[in-house]
């Protein structure tokens, strides 16, 4: 530690360069968090979707399916239960479209035996579907609009124009975002059959969710759905439902490969910045490096305090770009285009993981680029040292 | 052989057919050549000579800071050219002074804080290293320039502050490459007054580069090189 205060003068000594540099590595691993963060809420998703399919309307996922079809897939072997699910498209104030947030009409009972990271105790459960106007809705929108246990609210769709509806909160459910990461804690569930009554029968289905007994018969079953359908004038496309998440978002398969490869050029982007701005550093020092040598700094104490200037930037610009991550990524769903994606995997948050990988890599990052100078300033000899002068 | 040891023995610094050579292009560039030199303790000594005559180099095998490619170099009965380079590291930290033309300070450290540097090898506390950093800028009449950037100095302050440095750790050997060469004369007079008052009164061997007579004339005495080669009598 006492070598703390030397290192950091020389930080200070031109600290323009030492904030660019520091800057640089924030920017890498603001990155590199956002995207893995983004990366780990998809993968969760994923790993979560596998049992479960989603069968909609072959034309467009905006167009409904008759009520009838929810039957005719329950009875598909290996099929074990169907909810029909309509996104609502709810707003708190008709007069402003911001105000919609995520809301699902849901075959309550089906649906939350399907979806276990909805937790509801049996006495919540019992209360909401006891309730025709009930709703469920997540810890994050009930601390949002300050709702509780038996609030009434009112919310008009911008999909279904017969509203305004009433709704009561039967229950505000818990979430495990380690068992089940990503789930979403900032939605409301209502029963579908208050729509459906609501809307004179034709608000229709959206889509059905389709829980399988193994999820290795996904395509097999998906299959059997469809071909069901072929000769009926509504047609149906069925798909995991972590292919139709990736899907609303316009993801392709190789969407991690990708974010990753971004990742990965970024960070070597800046090593190679990094390392050259070191190495700049380094060789303005050289009379200097060669004068502590001469006072009896050994060659390994000089590596090493200029291999910690390198690691306390990479930890200093890590920091930042975590902080950066942590506050940015709550921004984003309000972002266009960006945003209506990351809505898919609301509760975003960085992971202590990918935060700890963020700090190990600023470091890293910060070693790497001080490697080459502090190994140069580690064989010089003192009278090349200090013959530049 | 014994009388070697004998000299050896009692002097500050003894060089034994000293040689060195540098290889440039593959070229072999001697630059010293066959010297032996003993110089007893408490002397000040100033070594005269042309550019290029190796005056720096042959301070630098003294300093420990290059190794000769033949010959010993023995400082207070240690074989310096023998040790290992972290052992000479740190032999140079404890037993060596070393005094550069152009101050060499550290620009992002206060006068004290450049004259703590080689303290920080030691084992001292924080409060041991400012303690014995203000007695060394006591010594060179800088007490009230502690806290003062090397920018904020003038020249001779901080050749001052340099020689601070270079006492700090009350090393046994003072060496000087040209300290006077980049000062003004009245600043130069200050200096050379410090160092024979470290001389005489703290009792420092003092080796010193120099080409300007009236520094050379402070010292005890005068050796000349020329070519590498050691004059046998000074001019």
């Amino acid at each position: 530690m006492k070598w703390m205060p030397f290192i950091l003068r020389h930080l200070q000594r031109n600290w323009i360069r030492s904030a660019s540099t520091a800057s640089a590595i924030a920017v890498c691993i603001f990155l590199f968090c956002t995207l893995q963060t983004f990366v780990a809420s998809l993968r969760g998703s994923l790993s979560q979707g596998t049992a479960r399919l989603v069968t909609r309307n072959s034309v467009s996922r905006f167009v409904s399916l008759p009520y009838a079809y929810g039957e005719r897939i329950a009875a598909v072997p290996g099929v074990e239960r169907v909810a029909a699910v309509n996104y609502f498209g709810g707003m708190r104030n008709v007069n402003n479209p911001d105000s919609e947030f995520e809301n699902y009409a849901i075959d309550g009972e089906k649906f939350l035996a399907m979806y276990p990271e909805y937790m509801l105790s049996d006495a919540e459960k019992k209360a909401f579907l006891g309730d025709q106007h009930g709703c469920i809705i997540g810890r994050a929108l009930a601390e949002q609009f300050h709702w509780k246990n038996g609030d009434a609210i009112q919310l008009t769709s911008n999909i279904y124009r017969t509203g305004p509806f009433d709704f009561v909160v039967s229950a505000i459910y818990q979430t495990d975002q380690v068992r089940y990461p990503g789930t979403d804690d900032a939605a409301l569930f209502f029963h579908h059959k208050y729509l459906d009554e609501a809307t004179g029968r034709k608000a229709g289905v959206r889509n059905y969710r389709v829980q399988i007994a193994d999820p290795r018969q996904a395509g097999v079953i998906s299959h059997a759905i469809d071909d069901l359908f072929e000769n009926s004038d509504t047609q149906t496309h069925t798909e995991t439902e972590a292919q139709y998440s990736a899907s609303v978002g316009v993801l392709s398969g190789n969407l991690l490969l990708l974010l990753n490869g971004i990742g990965l050029a970024v960070m070597f982007t800046i090593l190679l910045v990094t390392a050259n701005t070191m190495s700049m550093a380094v060789r303005e020092r050289h009379t200097e490096i060669g004068v502590l040598k001469t006072l009896g700094f050994s060659a390994r104490l000089v590596l090493c305090l200029i291999l910690a200037e390198g690691a306390l930037l990479g930890v200093f610009g890590a920091a930042i770009g975590l902080a950066l991550g942590r506050f940015l990524i709550n921004l984003l769903p309000a972002l266009p285009v960006i945003g209506d994606l990351v809505q898919l995997f609301p509760r975003m948050n960085v992971p202590p993981a990918i935060a700890a990988a963020g700090i190990i890599i600023g470091l890293s990052l910060g070693l790497a680029a001080g490697l080459f100078p502090s190994v140069f300033a580690y064989r010089a000899r003192i009278t090349e040292l200090l013959r530049r002068v | 052989m014994a009388e070697r040891k004998v000299v050896a023995a009692q002097s500050a610094v003894h060089l034994d057919d000293l040689c060195r050579t540098y290889e440039r292009d593959g070229q072999r560039i001697p630059v010293l050549e066959h010297i032996s030199l003993s110089i007893p303790q408490g002397e000040f000594i100033a070594l005269m000579g042309p550019s290029g005559s190796g005056k720096t180099t042959l301070l630098n095998l003294i300093a420990g800071i290059d190794r000769p490619t033949s010959g010993s170099v023995e400082v207070h009965g240690i074989n310096v050219s023998a040790l290992s380079e972290r052992a000479l590291a740190k032999w140079r930290s404890r037993s060596v002074g070393f005094i550069f033309q152009f101050y060499n300070l550290i620009p992002v450290l206060t006068a004290a804080g450049n004259i703590e540097l080689p303290l920080m090898l030691a084992s001292l506390s924080r409060k041991q290293r400012r303690e014995r950093a203000l007695t060394a800028l006591g010594i060179v009449g800088l007490a009230d320039r502690a806290e003062h950037y090397p920018r904020q100095l003038s020249g001779g302050q901080e050749q001052r502050v340099a020689i601070a440095r270079a006492i700090v750790t009350d090393p046994q050997i003072l060496v000087a490459d040209e300290p006077t060469g980049d000062l003004d004369a009245k600043s130069a007079e200050g200096i050379l007054d410090l160092m024979q008052t470290l001389n005489r009164e703290f009792g420092k061997t003092i080796v010193m580069v120099t080409h300007d007579p009236r520094a050379a004339s402070r010292a005890h005495s005068q050796k000349h090189l020329e070519k590498g080669v050691l004059l046998e009598a000074s001019p």
